[in-house]
């Protein structure tokens, strides 16, 4: 009869990860002597330039939470003050265009930041060129968007620029919302044995980006999930208030940037449960032929919650009572050990970490 | 760089499946008319086309392992439930 | 996905992993080598050793294509893509390798037309596009992926696409084993075939490996199940002292390989007197180029290339995490001056390297169990 004798893990291997660890928990610097397309891809080269160079250089407490949104308090009264830019490409793809992407995707930021979206402003660099018949559809579909997300826009720029500076058009965005008065949520809340949701299946924007760019003869019927997460937001605050320790949405970088960046900011572990996570099969299918993982492509219109144990079984129930969000499940939970990592345990039963992509599975997709 | 261009997009992480040696198996959707070229589905139905010079002739149905855009393998003809 | 879920089943990877602890001599260490870059990937991204007790250890091998370029060859291929005529066109984990100078990532952002595809067709398509441009393909890739190189290259001089050229870089499977079965620091038990090079060369070029060398060799498939059931063949044939080659891989592999496959590539290419691996040095009769028939289409023809041979910096020690003697942990460099991020050698910028593929996936600590 064989008998199985437990092996603990190397010592001389674990002096090696430690040292690891160390270097990569000091303060991050920006040594990059260009910007590359790595920068604006929501991963570890995003992360450099944003600890290394921005936060550093403006010196704001706020900022420095790394917020979606930050928090300024006026006579008592909490407004959420928010900034998005889009410059996806193409501008209209299968589920959207990039006026919808430029309401949701603001609403978005505030609405995880646990405020109600009052007001955006909208700013537009339009390319020399550009056909006023898709202008036009662009502005009716910004109309369309910010009635059904409930939010007025109150001001606004435009900007045209020479050929071939703008690919069409760029949008950016200021929005305001007010603090929900339930709303506790900071990545310091996070404790060991919350449980992490997500309000439905995963990867679609992205892939369906990618699938409209059409340069590689790959066909399937898959549609940006752009929309408003306000709802969702009311419905879990609703029941389960401070026991929702954090909101965020899951936008470029998708699942696992937002996994990582809380892991790191508050020193916890995460354990993903890989057969629990929702994906539509047509997203696996595309991803897999591409060898992309979709817990790293983009959503726009999904959100990754932390709920105290608690709560959690009461939350998912509320978010899968949202129009959108039947698909939501709990895809694993926070732990101690090992702090500011994420490991994944595979549908085969091993282990594995999930860390942050160095640069750009998918440029430019919002 | 001529900005309007429309580059592939190919991912630089977490790795590239060119260069990992994988092959994925496709089933004929579509022969082209030209030459040596049939429209494949993977199994969740995202179509691409693929060179079939290697392993022709082919028939809708079949199913072929393929690899940086070429067919390398002839799994076999179409099969209920394969 | 029912072809493929049924190789990802865990209950079966449960079976397979008893059967392995019976098969496996109590207080005996193996060790088995994949040289396959998609086995490497496979194995950690479903956590396979997990499965694995502590006294089986798989080795990754130099079956990764971007791994093993040597240095020079990437300052070659910058230097051509920085000719202002040149579109460069190559596979998306070769923008990150670095050169003495940079990747060609760098080149990209400093104004060098450098463009990723998925295949050499992309490439050929984009030649017809831009017939005011020479399009050069950096085609790389052992024996699996040259047919797609072969192929375009028959197409384009059907064609008369007179713009488009190529940099050869494909290398063969079988040389760089035997220098590893040479080599006198290397005690490996058996080996894991890699899966799709055999659909093209067929099962019968690795008889060298018991024949010449007697160890065993199963040919795998790349899903978790797969490698599992290749380890236990592995260590069945070594419980019941065999040794032979055996193809866990039926469903795909033919014994024969692809004959097609093989007139073209006899028909485009010819081997090269030496070439040199990263880690490995030289290897004779192991590098494709262009056979004269198709010498319009060879970019080292067209173009001059530096043609400098580069020695890896000092702390690299890819070449002994390439043959497998030390762990990529072991290097001293690793995850500190050398990162998925700022890579020094090749084994961490493919992530199917042995190094980025334990930085990546493996980095945590590891409790297994022993027989």
């Amino acid at each position: 009869m064989t008998s199985l004798k437990h092996a603990p893990p190397d010592e001389r291997e674990q002096q090696v990860l430690g040292r690891i660890e160390t270097a990569r928990s000091r303060p991050v610097r920006f040594r990059d002597p260009q910007i590359t397309m790595a920068h604006g891809a929501g991963g570890k080269a995003t992360r450099n330039l944003i600890e290394g160079l921005l936060v550093p250089a403006f010196g704001s407490e706020t900022l420095s939470t790394l917020a979606d949104a930050g928090v300024v308090t006026l006579g008592g009264l909490g407004l959420a003050l928010t900034t998005d830019s889009f410059v996806v490409k193409p501008i209209r793809f299968p589920g959207g265009s990039i006026g919808e992407l430029a309401v949701n995707g603001t609403v978005n930021d505030l609405a995880v930041a646990g405020a109600r979206p009052l007001a955006l402003t909208l700013s537009l660099i339009l390319e020399e060129g550009l056909s006023s018949d898709v202008l036009r559809a662009e502005v009716e579909a910004i109309a369309r968007a910010a009635r059904e997300a409930g939010v007025e826009i109150v001001s606004g720029d435009t900007k045209v620029v020479e050929r071939g500076h703008a690919d069409s058009m760029y949008i950016c965005t200021t929005g305001l919302g007010q603090l929900d008065a339930r709303a506790r949520l900071s990545p310091a809340s996070l404790r060991p044995g919350d449980r992490i949701l997500v309000s439905g299946s995963i990867g679609e924007h992205g892939t369906a980006i990618m699938l409209a760019r059409g340069e590689f003869e790959l066909d399937a019927a898959i549609q940006s999930d752009t929309c408003s997460l306000w709802p969702a937001v009311q419905a879990l605050l609703g029941v389960a208030g401070p026991g929702v320790r954090c909101l965020r949405d899951a936008t470029r970088g998708g699942v696992a940037s937002v996994l990582n960046e809380l892991a790191r900011a508050s020193g916890v572990a995460m354990l993903v449960r890989e057969a629990t996570v929702p994906v539509h099969p047509a997203v696996t299918g595309a991803c897999e032929i591409l060898g992309i993982d979709p817990m790293y492509v983009a959503n726009e219109g999904k959100l990754v919650a932390f709920v105290a144990p608690d709560n959690a079984a009461a939350a998912l129930d509320a978010l899968r009572g949202v129009p959108g969000c039947e698909g939501a499940a709990e895809i694993g939970e926070v732990r101690t050990d090992p702090p500011g990592m994420v490991l994944v345990q595979t549908a085969f039963g091993g282990k594995r970490v999930m860390d942050l992509l160095v640069g750009d599975p998918l440029p430019r997709i919002c | 760089m001529n900005p309007t261009s429309r580059e592939p997009v190919c991912r630089t992480d977490p790795g590239c499946i060119t260069c990992s040696d994988q092959g994925m198996v496709m089933r004929v959707a579509e022969i082209r008319g030209e030459d040596g070229f049939a429209a494949c589905t993977d199994a969740a139905g995202a179509l691409s086309e693929v060179q079939i010079d290697l392993v022709e002739p082919v028939n809708v149905g079949d199913s072929l392992l393929v690899h940086a855009g070429v067919a390398l393998v002839h799994l076999g003809q179409a099969e209920a439930g394969s | 996905m029912k072809f493929v879920d049924e190789f990802r089943d865990a209950d079966l990877g449960r079976v397979l992993a008893g059967q392995i602890v019976a098969t496996v001599e109590p207080g005996r260490h193996y060790k088995v080598m994949e040289v396959c870059g998609g086995h490497t990937h496979t194995i950690y991204k479903y956590g396979v050793d997990d499965l694995l007790p502590a006294n089986v250890e798989l080795v990754h091998g130099p079956g990764c294509p971007v791994c093993v370029i040597p240095m020079g060859r990437v300052d070659d291929a910058i230097a051509v893509a920085r000719r202002p005529e040149v579109i460069f066109t190559c596979f998306g984990d070769m923008l990150r390798v670095p050169g003495s100078g940079g990747t060609l990532l760098d080149a990209k952002a400093e104004g060098a037309d450098v463009r990723m595809v998925y295949s050499p067709l992309d490439a050929l398509r984009i030649a017809k596009q831009n017939p005011d441009s020479d399009i050069v393909f950096f085609a790389i890739g052992f024996e699996t992926t040259a047919p797609s190189t072969a192929l375009t290259l028959l197409r384009a001089r059907a064609e008369g696409v007179a713009n488009f050229l190529c940099f050869c870089n494909h290398v063969t499977i079988v040389p760089p084993l035997r220098a590893l079965l040479e080599s006198p620091d290397l005690r490996l038990d058996g080996f894991i075939g890699p899966g799709h090079v055999s659909t093209v060369v067929g099962a019968r070029p690795f008889e060298f490996i018991p024949k010449d060398y007697g160890k065993p060799i199963v040919i795998s498939g790349f899903e978790p199940l797969d490698l599992l059931q290749s380890v236990y063949m592995v260590l069945r044939q070594l419980a019941e002292s065999r040794c032979e080659v055996e193809n866990q891989y039926t469903r795909v592999v033919p014994y024969d390989g692809n004959p097609r496959a093989l007139e073209a590539l006899a028909e485009v290419f010819e081997l090269r007197p030496h070439f040199e691996w990263r880690g490995l040095g030289f290897i004779s009769q192991s590098g494709l180029k262009l056979a004269p028939a198709f010498q319009a289409f060879d970019a080292e023809l067209r173009y001059p290339v530096p043609g400098i041979r580069v020695a890896d910096p000092k702390a690299c020690q890819c070449g002994e995490v390439l043959k497998g003697v030390i762990k990529p942990w072991e290097c001293k460099v690793f995850g500190t001056a050398c990162t998925p991020e700022r890579p020094i050698g090749t084994c961490m910028v493919s992530s199917e390297g042995a190094c980025a593929a334990y930085y990546n996936y493996g980095r945590f600590a590891r409790e297994r169990q022993v027989v």
